[in-house]
């Protein structure tokens, strides 16, 4: 694949992606751009703040309020866990529960408990049940995901 | 992930992955009662099993299986073996020993019957370690994939 990278002096830093077919080689570069530029906004003690979702560890709903948490923060997003569900649907993020999407770049180990659930324990040492009724289609995910990423 | 990838259980599949659960299991306890009976017969100079018995025994280990599942927590699967898991154990085992006993399987003698009443305890626990190992399998495959998922996604990126 041929590439141009130019400097510019003024205006915005731009990528544009030419192709005929969309290949797997394609995806990949747009996924990737897809991933770098996806940030959510959350609000921390009445105070705005824009978080890379790279960083996010989990996102919950709890009491009908929608939570981001990364390693040292809690965030409260103005979207419910659907809507960021939607948002997040290209990259990483698994719906766990019915409350809870977790990022499984983020996840340090797993382990099988009974009643075919899965414990996720995260880079930050939390554990996060992943109930049966998901826990199929995250043996498939991770699966899939290990094959052919 | 395409969304189109991603999508939970029907509850019919629940229901599906559940019911094998416990036919898999009760068949599993089962074999391990007609073991003793089959051991009981032959030591007793007779290569003759009863059906009748045989079909209380798939019935009993079949509805012993719901009652460990939904009354009793799945305990036989539990993480550690304590004293919860302890007493449910004596407790199954009691239940087993008692139908033998009125069912007549081993002919009510006391001894054999006491016996089986030893030889449910053992095989229950046998259950708690093959289930717990089995899991631990099942952590290092998920582990496996999850590190070859993550290392996957680097390279590509």
């Amino acid at each position: 694949m041929k590439y141009t990278i130019n400097q510019i002096s003024n205006g915005e830093d731009e990528v544009i992606v030419n192709y005929r077919t969309m290949n797997p080689e394609v995806e990949r570069i747009v996924h990737f751009i897809k991933r770098e530029q996806l940030r959510l906004v959350g609000w921390k003690e009445k105070e705005q703040k824009v978080i890379d979702t790279k960083n996010i560890l989990y996102i919950e709903t709890v009491d009908g309020k929608t939570f981001a948490y990364t390693k040292d923060n809690v965030l409260k997003l103005e979207y419910t866990l659907t809507q960021v569900e939607q948002l997040l649907n290209d990259i990483n993020f698994f719906r766990c529960s019915k409350s809870m999407i977790i990022n499984i770049d983020k996840v340090d180990s797993l382990k099988s408990l009974p009643s075919n659930r899965i414990d996720a324990k995260m880079v930050n040492g939390e554990h996060i049940i992943i109930s049966r009724t998901y826990a199929s289609e995250f043996r498939r995910i991770l699966r899939k995901g290990a094959q052919h990423g | 992930m395409d969304k189109s990838n991603k999508k939970k259980l029907s509850g019919f599949e629940r229901y599906l992955i559940e019911e094998i659960g416990v036919e898999f299991k009760a068949c599993l306890y089962f074999f391990c009662i007609l073991f003793f009976y089959s051991v009981y017969k032959l030591v007793g100079g007779s290569f003759h099993a009863n059906i009748i018995y045989m079909a209380e025994m798939i019935l009993l280990t079949y509805a012993m299986c719901y009652v460990q599942i939904y009354l009793l927590k799945g305990f036989d699967e539990g993480e550690h073996f304590g004293w919860k898991e302890f007493f449910f154990t004596m407790l199954c085992g009691g239940i087993y020993t008692y139908v033998s006993w009125l069912g007549g399987w081993f002919d009510q003698n006391t001894g054999v019957t006491a016996g089986f009443f030893l030889y449910v305890v053992f095989f229950y626990f046998c259950g708690f370690l093959v289930y717990k190992m089995k899991r631990n399998l099942d952590a290092k495959m998920l582990n496996d994939d999850l590190k070859a998922f993550q290392e996957r996604r680097i390279k590509n990126e």
